[in-house]
Parts: structure tokens; sequence; C-alpha cells
């Protein structure tokens, strides 16, 4: 990985608490489609819901292994789409948490001052680089 | 009294039934996927590749529309396929609506 170690020692202790945050919050009720049917509602969410576990699982292994501290990425072939899902609900949390204060723009274009924000949206925008460039790798690897 | 059965506008529940079935079987879904600013680009276009088999030009495509336009229509058809396909997005966590094609 392109990234230097110690950011990633940086960053692991909040990753590790916006993970617990993730699962807290999880709300898929605005995914069901403008349909009027409780029960396909109830088992549409449902079912998002227990497939988001098997995601969280492989994305909670990468973060205790110990060898990821050192940038080392080791993930088995058949939880690679579990942990590139995980990875992006994380992003989503960090979206919603430390870097509430970003625009849209900012986000994407990468344009953000960070330098001159917080420590909070500071450690958060590298935990959310970090998130990005290991999916990033792990989709050119499976291209 | 004569009335003609055929231009008859008492309702028939046998009519309005078959109305009903017609409009949940006949009319087209459209699959849409919306803009968001966290999923990176080419985590985009993998999952349209999956999700839908479309070709890497074509999925490009679609991803394109989403980021400059803010959504894209992904596909159109019957209902059941359409709330397939919108699970198996929302699953990749792309923000992902259905609607009717009227």
């Amino acid at each position: 990985m392109q990234v230097e170690a110690r950011i990633i020692r940086a960053v692991l202790p909040e990753l590790g608490k916006l993970f617990a945050l993730s699962v807290k919050e999880e709300d898929y009720s605005d995914h069901f489609p403008d349909i009027d049917d409780p029960d396909f509602k109830e088992a549409w969410i449902e079912g998002l819901k227990q497939e988001a576990k098997d995601d969280r699982n492989a994305l909670a292994r990468l973060l205790k292994s110990p060898r990821f501290k050192y940038g080392r990425v080791e993930v088995k072939e058949d939880e690679v789409e579990d942990l590139l899902r995980g990875l992006t609900e994380i992003r989503f949390t960090i979206r919603k948490t430390s870097l509430k204060k970003l625009s849209d723009e900012e986000l994407e274009t990468g344009l953000a001052d960070i330098p001159t924000k917080n420590p909070e949206v500071q450690i958060g925008f590298f935990a959310y680089l970090l998130m990005a460039e290991v999916q990033e790798r792990l989709i050119q690897e499976i291209s | 009294m004569v009335f003609d059965i055929v231009s008859s506008t008492l309702s028939s529940p046998l009519l309005e039934e078959k109305t009903e079935l017609d409009e949940q079987l006949g009319t087209p879904w459209k699959v849409i996927v919306l803009n968001d600013p966290v999923n990176l680009m080419n985590y985009v276009v993998m999952v349209f590749k999956k999700v839908f088999g479309y070709n890497d030009t074509k999925a490009t495509k679609h991803m394109m529309e989403v980021h400059e336009q803010g959504k894209s229509v992904l596909w159109v058809g019957e209902r059941e396929q359409a709330e397939n396909y919108a699970y198996q997005l929302q699953r990749w966590r792309l923000q992902t609506i259905l609607e009717k094609d009227d």
C-alpha cells in the first residue's frame, strides 16, 4: 500500500471507534423502495442487515490483523467482496460523523483544506482516505 | 331500464382486479442509481459489471451519468426483477430507487 505505516497506526484507534459506531447506528429503513408493503419492507431491511454482518466481519478481520498496521492487507479470495462492502459502509459512517462538516464537493474533489481543520476532521479524513486506498487496491487486484 | 353493458360505467370488481393486475405485471419499473460523494468511481463501475453483467464501456457510461447528472437509469423492466436488482445494488451500498416507467 502507498500509505505510510505511521499514518495507519495513527488512525487505527479511530477506525475502531467508527467501526463500533457503524454497527450501533446501522439503519436501512430508508433503503426500501417506495412500495406500500410492510411485510416486504421488513424482509428487505432484515435481509440487508443480515448480509451486512459478513461485510463487517471481513472488515473487522482486516482492522484486527497484526500486519495491517504495517500496511499489509491480507484477505481471503472469497471475502474480497464482503470486505469491499464493509469498507464502503465505514466510509459512509466516517462521512456522516467525523467529516460531516465537509461539503460533498470538498470530499469528491479532495480539495478540503485539511491542515486547517480540527484534529477530529483530520484523523477522520485520513481514515477515510486509507479505507478508499484499500478499496482501490482490492479492485485493482480482482480486475 | 335499457343500457349497453359494454359502455356501462358501473364498476366491476373483476375488471378492476384485472386492471390492477395488468398494472402490476405490465408497467415497467426503472432501477435508478443516485450519486453519492462516498463511493469510488471504479467501485461503482465494478458493481454495475457484477450486478448487470455490463461490459466495461457500458458500466463506465452509467457511472459517468450518475457522477455528472446525479442519477442514471440502469435497467427498465418487470417489477420483480427490478426489485431484485435494487436489492443487490443496495447490498453494495449504492443509493438505489425504483420508479414506475410511466
